[in-house]
């Protein structure tokens, strides 16, 4: 199929802080995406500690990695491992016994270049923290995804990332609250959705709740938007429309609210299908 | 019923969301800033001595950071004694 957009969009999925969710973030709207039919790719820049490819459940099909391909080892389309399920979604993996520094953001941009013709979306994997891993990531990017938590030190980081983007020229900048608790946050127990953007002053794309299917379908190396019954599955859905520019309403944040518009949505949206 | 206490519960000031709001008001605008509260303390007091060099202060000096969005200015109003 041929790709559905004239310009590809490089986005990368960055947080600071460790384990608030990009991987899983980057599994699912890229799985998103290429449902709805867009080609898409998603490369892996945690380099040495990689598990994109198990989120997607491809590790037994992985043969070269980003390493390779820059080293000159094996060519690109080589390295590039299609889906199971979707034709159209491609995994650039990482190294695992490679080290972040043996790649610079010269090459990535590279990299990037070379497929922006082929693809619709090139979603980049962010390792953690604001080393060389985090200047690789963004290097190449058009825009940015910054994924946290409703917790003070995750907040912390994400300032500290917009901060950074911001400093490189970023324009487009967007957040996702991954791991929200509406039960928590009505009992005065977890920061809400206002209180980070009051916080973090950018505009939001997502919201995606706390939610044991994550768990379950990381088990299975299946991407959680392939169950139509998850909270967190209608989230990332709605974060991969909203990519593509489509308005999708937000549920009203009001607390007492949020969870039933949350699955009232759900109901009308997975009832149409 | 159930939404009175929620609102007393909400009023709450000790609220641990509360307490993280508050908290992160104060570490992101010295992170921004690459400020810590001691430095604040020493500017806030030099600013103060600079002042009273001068002018005869009258009350309670304030010097404080005020937050607009992801901007920052620091808010100095110290009343002066008149003749
Ligand atoms: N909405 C959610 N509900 C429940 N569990 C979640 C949710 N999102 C992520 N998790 C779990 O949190 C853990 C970390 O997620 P993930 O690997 O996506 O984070 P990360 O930011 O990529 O971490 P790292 O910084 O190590 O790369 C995983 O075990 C994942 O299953
Ligand atoms: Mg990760």
């Amino acid at each position: 199929m041929d790709k559905k957009t004239s310009e590809c969009q490089v986005i990368v999925v960055t947080s600071g802080k460790g384990g608030v969710g990009k991987t899983t973030t980057v599994a699912n709207v890229s799985t998103a995406l290429a449902r709805m039919g867009y080609r898409v790719v998603v490369m892996d820049l945690d380099i040495g500690l990689k598990k994109l490819d198990l989120i997607l459940g491809l590790e037994n099909r992985v043969i070269y990695d980003i390493v390779q391909v820059i080293e000159g080892e094996c060519t690109l389309r080589q390295a590039l491992v299609k889906d199971k399920r979707f034709p159209e979604l491609y995994l650039l993996p990482a190294a695992q016994t490679r080290n972040k520094d043996e790649i610079t953001p010269e090459q990535v941009k590279q990299l990037c270049d070379q497929m922006r013709p082929e693809f619709d979306f090139v979603f980049i994997d962010c390792p953690a923290g604001i080393e060389q891993g985090f200047r690789n990531a963004i290097a190449a990017a058009d825009r940015a995804l910054v994924v946290t938590n409703p917790e003070v030190s995750a907040v912390r980081d994400a300032d500290r990332i917009i901060g950074m983007l911001e400093s490189a020229g970023f324009q487009d900048i967007k957040l996702i609250v991954n791991r929200i608790r509406p039960d928590m946050v009505r009992h005065g127990d977890m920061l809400s959705i206002e209180d980070l953007l009051e916080h973090l002053c950018i505009d939001l794309i997502g919201v995606v709740p706390e939610d044991k299917s994550v768990v379950v379908s990381t088990n299975r190396g299946e991407p959680i938007i392939l169950n139509n019954r998850s909270t967190a599955a209608l989230a990332f859905n709605n974060i991969a429309r909203r990519i593509t520019g489509e308005q999708v309403e937000f549920p009203t944040f009001e607390e007492d609210s949020f969870w039933n518009r949350l699955k009232g949505l759900g109901r009308n949206l997975f009832s149409t299908r | 019923m159930l939404d009175f206490i929620k609102k007393i519960y909400m009023r709450d000031d000790t609220s641990s969301r509360n307490q993280a709001n508050n908290r992160l008001r104060v570490v992101l605008t010295h992170d921004r800033l690459n400020l810590n509260a001691n430095t604040l303390n020493t500017l806030k007091e030099e600013i103060i001595a600079v002042i009273s060099k001068h002018l005869d202060i009258d009350g309670t000096p304030e010097v404080r950071l005020i937050t607009e969005g992801r901007n920052t200015a620091l808010d100095i109003s110290i009343p002066i004694k008149g003749r």
